[in-house]
């Protein structure tokens, strides 16, 4: 019986194959969006956002409409879990919204599937944004999403540790940084002068700065440049900081880091500006700063995530698409969202405000956001990073030594090719 | 002619029966399997979604590939030795349960049965938090009991030959309830006048349970074992929220793995391993049937 | 057995047999316990570490935020709708599919429970694309119809319902036949009657998984106001780079209370067998 089963869907299987093929690939090259056509927007705009700002993007729709008054935006708020799959099967059924919000490394992967459509030249400007953020949205020199928000890596540490073991003024060196952390441990009383994600999911996001401070690169444009000594320099240097008995080689699972950061058991650890609402709630208002990161003997840089918008090239309203997007990435309106939502202006000139100026917290978000930088945005990226995760977990607890983690990284990249 | 019209008319009632059944079935379950069996010997990937017929056959490529990859084989290592402990681990308590809830001696039955089924509806999340909680190195409970005998308990989650015999046992207390229920259904189904039979024969607890209980009960195990089976085979929602697959890939199973690869847009991959890990229930099932094979069927 | 005599044996063995299921209880029921005890806690309560149980600012914030951010009775309603409507269908069509499966000969019949056994193996990951495909030309997508019809009739049930139709005796289905039923009377008032374990056990599980499911119905629904609880849940509690637990928690026991009464109605059946069917 289960062979007859078998052999249907083979038949099947090989009707369907018959049908299928390849065509010539098109050549690559940078494209140009189609204009905009001027005017107020008018029609339904239908947007899909993820979480928070799903939530509440209908506060800035409703300032949108009261502008254009012939234009309707219908947000609908996507869960974060599973929003990934909800894009691509949308995608393949074609019941995409004309608005999307994307992760910043998706970008390369949605691109690749023909759906997104090319940002206009005449209503968004490059040199307004963050440049770190701008290249998020450019796959192969075309692009195809605007930066909405930001966020970028800092230290954040804990202000009674930090005072008692004499660490008074950020280190703006790799060993500046070792040796403060050492103190934060030995002369501080923490048990963990630091914690570096040891490995899986996004440790790459900790990880990858150090690379760049070092001088390294993801990909040159020709080919991987993971095994470079640059990258099992910054490995190594990954390394010492679970070999010296500073961070723990066990990964803290959600919600164990922040108590033991403020009671000092952990004096500092790296991650994004959302761990400022988070440690407040928590009771850790006022008591820890944060530090920008050190630089290597290369630039002096950090990770820079977020999310961008993006139009489906199908949108049934696609200048009144377009011209939503513009206006969510006016100066006046991203500051409005931070208020809003607490998301960091992906716009450089909504800085100046005083309502994020006035911020010490912030201002030293602000600062590291002009320097900071993302993956390049190929559509294999988010595999390609999950194996840098799997290597440094080995890197962590000390089953691997540097210049083979870095061998490891780049097999794996190679093996998965860019997509392209 | 009267025999063929009545098989004929047989025939008909038969389908009859299962065609509201069948029709939706072939729609939303049949249809799209064959259709991932199809994307299985492509190379489809998230890049050609909306072309998705304008991509190459790889016929077994895919499944080639497969055993080429360090996680697939580590990830089939963790998911088999996941079955072969926890699938019998799972129905042996299970049945234990079920037989105690049903020999008459207990109290609160209802108490009994909606607390055993409680970890089956409670959410994984709050679950992940309360096992975490629990699992603690410094400050867990396991760690403080098993401190008063004077035993230094291990980072359950984080120390490598701990981590899945860990969640094998989160998974057999998440997933007990379930089986619980379905063997308190099939106990109920075996006639009360068989046990009074036996019992006049003098039967011992023991005699009874072995010579009538378990033989009365083989189809429920049956619907047992293979359900679990291919529940544990697709073991995915206590790495998922525990442990991440880690560490080192300890606990990386092979829907993990499968569900990680639909995420990176692999999907001609994904697929292959989605039937690998079908062929080895297909497998697993006979192995079942054959074990617990009912005599009247066949 | 001489029924009112209470031998001490069986004393033993109740004290025993309490005990060990007693201890099995608390294991069981903790997380459950901590869950509900939480939901009254605030976020910075429930992250404590080390744990606590009971709360010591007790708050009612939690449900207050959950019932005033969240659409509940949008919400609630397509759970329920999608929920009663899938559970219902699979217990008609996977009961009368068994009962064919089980007793009535009739071609393809191999065929078709293998097809059925197969496809309860495949994960169902690699089919969401097809299926969301396929919905999508039925015109599905967005439409209560289009979360249900996927789960209306399910390999699993018919799979549950045929084993367990197998284990009724053939002899008591013959007389009936002999007495002049038809099949579909048979089908009614012999078999479903006998089944009735076997349709609780199926009605709680189905009712249970289309209450929790997740992935389908939120790639299935393209505005919020089709979202399942669940879906709206995972919206407003889990965060890209945090969890509200305060939220979360809160949120399981409401989207929990359903299935458990579900469950508490449903398990009586489980006792009422053949036993009080009137059948010997």
């Amino acid at each position: 019986m289960k062979r007859t089963v078998l052999l249907v869907a083979l038949t099947v299987v090989t009707l369907v194959a018959s049908a299928c093929g390849r065509g010539d690939e098109t050549g690559g090259g940078a494209r140009e969006g189609t204009e905009v056509e001027s005017g107020k927007a008018s029609g339904e705009i239908t947007v899909w956002a993820m979480g928070t700002e799903g939530e509440k993007l209908s506060v800035l729709a409703e300032d949108f409409m009261e502008e254009n008054p012939d234009a309707t935006v219908t947000v609908t708020p996507v869960p974060w879990d599973g929003a990934h799959s909800k894009l691509a099967t949308a995608i393949a059924g074609r019941q995409t919204p004309d608005v999307t919000m994307l992760g910043t490394t998706w970008v390369g992967e949605f691109a690749k599937t023909g759906a997104l459509d090319v940002v206009p030249p005449d209503l968004v400007a490059e040199d307004d944004f963050f440049p770190g953020a701008w290249e998020t949205g450019v796959v192969d020199g075309t692009s195809y999403s605007v930066p909405w928000y930001v966020e970028t890596r800092l230290l954040f540490v804990n202000k009674a540790v930090a005072e008692k073991a004499g660490v008074t003024e950020p280190p703006t060196t790799w060993d500046g940084l070792k040796q403060a952390v050492r103190d934060l441990r030995e002369r501080g009383g923490a048990r963990w002068g630091t914690y570096l994600q040891p490995g899986q999911m996004g440790a790459w996001q900790t990880f990858m700065p150090f690379v760049w401070q070092n001088g390294g690169e993801i990909h040159d444009g020709e080919r991987f440049r993971l095994d470079s000594p640059e990258v099992a320099e910054a490995v190594a240097y990954y390394q010492s900081f679970y070999d010296e008995g500073l961070s723990t080689r066990n990964r803290l699972r959600e919600g164990e880091a922040e108590p033991k950061f403020i009671s000092g058991e952990i004096a500092s650890f790296v991650s994004g500006p959302w761990h400022i609402g988070l440690l407040d709630e928590l009771g850790g208002k006022g008591e820890y700063e944060v530090w920008p990161m050190p630089s290597g003997s290369g630039e002096y840089t950090s990770f820079i995530g977020g999310s961008n918008l993006s139009v489906f090239e199908n949108a049934k309203n696609r200048d009144g698409a377009w011209k939503f997007v513009s206006y969510l990435t006016r100066p006046e309106v991203q500051v409005k969202w931070y208020q809003t939502v607490n998301d960091l202006p992906s716009v450089a000139a909504a800085w100046d405000d005083p309502v994020l100026a006035g911020d010490p917290l912030l201002a030293t978000f602000g600062d590291q956001l002009g320097v900071a930088k993302a993956p390049p945005p190929i559509p294999t990226w988010e595999q390609i990073a999950a194996g840098v995760d799997t290597e440094l977990e080995k890197v962590a607890k000390g089953t691997t030594s540097p210049e083979d983690a870095a061998k490891a990284m780049q097999a794996h990249a190679t093996s998965i090719g860019t997509g392209g | 002619m009267p025999a063929r019209s009545g098989t004929l008319a047989r025939a008909v009632t038969g389908w009859a029966f299962a065609l509201p059944f069948a029709a939706l079935f072939l729609v939303f379950t049949a249809g799209p399997v064959v259709a991932s069996l199809a994307m299985s010997v492509t190379d489809i990937r998230s890049a050609d979604l909306l072309d998705p017929l304008g991509v190459n056959v790889v016929a077994f490529d895919n499944y080639a590939r497969l055993f080429a990859d360090p996680k697939f084989v580590q990830a089939a290592v963790n998911t088999a030795v996941f079955v072969v402990v926890g699938v019998p681990l799972t129905m042996a308590l299970a049945l234990l349960v079920a037989l105690g809830l049903n020999s008459g001696l207990v109290r609160f039955r209802t108490l009994f049965r909606v607390g055993y089924y409680l970890p089956v509806v409670t959410s994984i999340v709050a679950i992940s938090v309360v096992w975490r909680f629990l699992l603690q190195p410094d400050s867990g409970l396991f760690n403080e009991l098993l401190g008063l005998v004077g035993i230094d308990g291990p980072s359950w989650l984080d120390d490598r030959p701990f981590a899945l015999p860990t969640l094998i046992v989160m998974a057999a207390w998440r997933n007990l309830g379930f089986a619980m229920v379905i063997f308190l259904a099939g106990l109920q189904a075996i006639p009360k006048d068989l046990y009074e039979a036996a019992t006049i024969d003098g039967a011992r607890t023991l005699a009874r349970l072995r010579y009538l209980t378990v033989p009365m009960l083989r189809p429920t195990m049956l619907f047992v074992a293979v359900i679990t089976t291919i529940g544990y085979v697709q073991f995915f929602e206590e790495p998922f929220v525990m442990t991440q697959g880690g560490p080192l890939d300890s606990t990386l199973s092979l829907a993990y793995h499968t569900y990680n690869q639909f995420g990176f847009g692999n999907y001609g991959y994904a697929s292959a391993m989605g039937y690998v890990l079908f062929v080895v229930v297909v497998l697993l099932s006979i192995a079942w049937f054959r074990l617990l094979r009912n005599t009247h069927e066949q | 057995m001489s029924s009112d005599r209470i031998r001490s044996r069986d004393v033993v063995a109740r004290v025993v047999l309490h005990v060990l299921l007693g201890l099995g209880l608390v294991a069981m029921v903790g997380p459950f316990v901590w869950m509900l005890l939480s939901s009254f806690k605030g976020e910075g309560e429930i992250r404590r570490v080390p744990m606590t149980w009971l709360p010591e600012d007790v708050t009612f914030a939690n449900y207050g935020d959950l019932f005033e951010r969240l659409d509940f009775p949008t919400y609630f309603t397509n759970s329920a709708v999608v929920a009663v409507v899938t559970t219902v269908g699979n217990l008609l069509f996977c009961s009368a599919a068994g009962y064919a499966l089980a007793k009535l000969p009739f071609p393809g019949k191999r065929v078709l429970f293998g097809m059925v056994l197969g496809t309860i193996m495949v994960p169902s990951i690699v089919t969401i694309v097809p299926l969301f495909v396929l919905s999508s030309n039925l015109g599905l997508v967005n439409t209560l119809a289009g979360l249900i019809l996927p789960f209306l009739a399910q390999a699993f049930g018919v799979f549950l319902m045929r084993q367990f139709i197998f284990s009724i005796p053939n002899d008591l289905l013959e007389a009936a036949r002999i007495d002049g039923a038809s099949e579909l009377r048979i089908y009614w008032q012999v078999v479903l009657p006998l089944c009735k374990p076997a349709l609780a056990t199926l009605g709680i599980l189905t009712f249970l998984a289309s209450w929790n499911n997740f992935l389908w119905p939120l790639v299935a629904a393209s505005t919020e106001d089709k979202y399942t609880l669940p879906v709206a849940l995972a919206l407003y509690a889990i965060g890209q780079n945090r969890t509200d637990y305060d939220l979360l928690l809160a949120g399981s026991v409401v989207v929990v209370l359903p299935v458990l009464v579900v469950f508490v109605l449903l398990q009586r059946h489980f006792v009422r067998g053949i036993a009080t069917t009137g059948l010997k």
